[in-house]
């Protein structure tokens, strides 16, 4: 193995049992606290003490789960819209998905259906509202069957801007509703439970090796027109097919989470600092670095609970993971980058 | 010609949406020879590189790559047949010089295969043939202009084709890197038998590189042949509008014409 596939392997295992070491602490922490050999053999070991296996397995595997599915999502998403617009500024968001999603959340949660809007077809007003977002991104900014960068970058600040406004037009009309609105609008994992981790699975599952196989075409992409199509790239169906691809990515994250920021940002960036800019790296670790991220920011926000500042509501709740990732990520992040972007 | 030429144009129009830059353009390429193509700003000159790949589709007219038309050819099977040096080329920020030639292979990997060990050899042939090899584990960012060029040429011998396009592979080089250049073009050709054209904008390298030289003016060819025939004082006063004058080079005994410009005369 030469010196930079050693480098990126140590990376990666260090990641990874990073997020191992993350995904048991997670296990363990709540109400009641678990030490992380119980948490193991509540696990592994069907003979283990039954109200341990009953936390683990019944509450806390399908959220923990859920931050290492939504992490992956969105840090491939990110990586992948980083390509598509050449633009390390690009994350999952500017796919429209998360803002076309929110807005259909907001519309069915405050009743705005005129309908009775029985709880159940929430997902489906959410996954309606996110194919619409990325369609409209799409059409907006596609001539003649052609996606260019830059176009589509500029049309989908634009279009989430416009679905943005949309949603707080609507907010503004219904703050009886804001409780359950505001998590939509945050990213929350709390009170997921396993009927939540088996919709993000297939998102996942499909999404991710897809995204991470594709790495060589995904490659070519950040080259310029030119020399990606001379190299017998399908340009434009890349593009289009590497865009459908990170908007599933969001799509799968939102549907179980809510609109999470910060995470398809910062951990292609992370990335590509450690790693570089080859697809080949850049991606799985990107991949591996969003699990981490949420795992951590979900972990403390599982830790710390609240009084949601809503007059209806008198429960203590967790924190929403949205609102601490950026808190602790951000500085991480500040600090990596002037420490390598020239 | 009874061989196949690697590359044949045929009553070619092509352009960009309002604008048709060639319209009716022969010209066959012969194997194993170096073409320059020259010619004032805005003659067509990367139109026509650019028709060759396919990256700009023809109107009218054919292009054949070894007497088969690219329309009938997927963009991988041209991606074997010729490779192509844009005339900006540009790659993600922090890419390694390897990793950048190692996208070169993409016709033969294809989206989701290995490089292999074939592939591994091509990309190390690649490195060697530019004088890269020392700098293979460098970001591309890091290196000066001559040697990024050189990348970009390594990337595109990675692919293995043996027809290779450069539009204005020397414009922004010193003179030391465009020698460099044009040197590592004349090897290939010697070396592995590589049919190359070149878009230059030094009518000098011209001389001294080509085998053959097509002038472009509007979109046509107003002058093909061996360098020493087209490239007459007659022509630099038709097609690019200055004086020039014939000189005899003392060592080799050539005669070659060079600009000097209208307030020289």
């Amino acid at each position: 193995m030469n010196e930079p596939a050693r480098h990126f392997a140590a990376v990666m295992l260090a990641a990874g049992a990073g997020a191992l070491v993350l995904f048991v602490l997670h296990l363990g922490l709540g109400t009641v606290w678990i030490p992380p050999e119980r948490v193991f053999l509540a696990l592994v070991d069907r003979a283990a003490d039954p109200t341990d296996r009953t936390i683990v397995w019944g509450l806390r595997l399908p959220r923990a789960l859920l931050a290492l599915l939504v992490g992956m999502m969105l840090g491939l998403s990110g990586a992948l819209m980083q390509s598509v617009m050449r633009n390390r500024l690009a994350e999952p968001g500017l796919t429209g998905v998360s803002a076309g999603g929110v807005l259909m959340a907001v519309v069915f949660l405050a009743g705005l259906w005129g309908l009775p809007a029985p709880r159940p077809f929430l997902p489906v007003a959410v996954l309606g509202g996110a194919i619409a977002g990325c369609a409209l991104v799409l059409l907006a900014s596609q001539r003649l069957g052609r996606i260019d960068p830059l176009r589509l970058l500029l049309t989908a600040v634009i279009v989430n801007a416009l679905l943005v406004s949309l949603t707080s037009l609507v907010m503004l009309r219904s703050e009886y509703a804001l409780g359950s609105i505001l998590p939509w609008l945050i990213g929350s994992l709390n009170g997921r439970v396993w009927g939540d981790a088996w919709i993000a699975l297939p998102w996942a599952g499909l999404g991710v090796p897809m995204g991470l196989l594709a790495a060589r075409a995904i490659n070519l992409l950040q080259l310029d027109d030119d020399s990606s199509r001379a190299l017998g790239l399908p340009l434009h169906g890349a593009r289009l097919a590497a865009f459908a691809l990170a908007a599933g990515l969001a799509a799968g994250a939102l549907s179980v989470a809510g609109s999470v920021g910060f995470i398809g940002l910062a951990a292609p960036n992370v990335a590509r600092v450690v790693a570089g800019a080859d697809a080949r790296r850049a991606l799985p670790l990107a991949v591996m670095l969003g699990c981490l991220l949420l795992l951590a920011a979900d972990l403390v926000a599982q830790s710390v609970s609240i009084k949601p500042p809503i007059p209806s509501s008198t429960q203590r709740a967790g924190l929403p993971v949205g609102a601490v990732l950026a808190l602790f990520g951000a500085p991480l992040l500040v600090v990596l980058i002037r420490r390598s972007v020239r | 010609m009874s061989e196949r030429a690697p590359v044949r144009l045929a009553g070619v129009a092509s352009g960009y949406r309002r604008r048709l830059v060639l319209d009716g353009l022969d010209l066959a390429l012969r194997r194993g020879t170096i073409t320059a193509i020259v010619g004032p700003n805005g003659s067509g000159k990367s139109t026509v590189i650019r028709a060759m790949a396919r990256l700009l589709p023809a109107r009218r007219g054919v292009v054949l790559l070894d007497g088969r038309d690219v329309r009938e050819l997927t963009s991988r099977d041209i991606a074997r047949r010729v490779s192509v040096l844009p005339q900006a080329p540009s790659g993600p920020a922090g890419i390694t010089v390897r990793e950048l030639v190692e996208m070169g292979r993409f016709p033969h990997t294809g989206f989701f295969g290995r490089l292999g060990v074939s592939g591994h050899r091509a990309v190390q042939e690649a490195l060697e043939l530019t004088g890269l090899a020392d700098l293979a584990a460098r970001p591309l960012d890091e290196l000066s202009g001559g040697e990024r060029q050189r990348a970009w040429i390594a990337l595109a011998l990675a692919q293995g084709a043996q027809t290779l396009l450069l539009d204005e592979p020397t414009t922004f080089l010193d003179v030391r890197h465009q020698f460099e250049v044009l040197d590592l073009l004349l090897s290939l050709r010697r070396d592995r038998g590589m049919t190359i054209v070149v878009v230059l904008h030094h009518l000098v390298h011209a001389a001294n590189y080509a085998d053959r030289v097509v002038v472009m003016e509007g979109g046509r060819v107003v002058a093909d042949g061996a360098p020493s025939d087209v490239l007459t004082v007659d022509l630099f006063t038709r097609v690019f509008g200055v004086a020039a004058r014939l000189f005899i080079d003392p060592e080799s005994g050539r005669s070659l014409c060079l600009p000097v410009g209208r307030s020289m005369t």
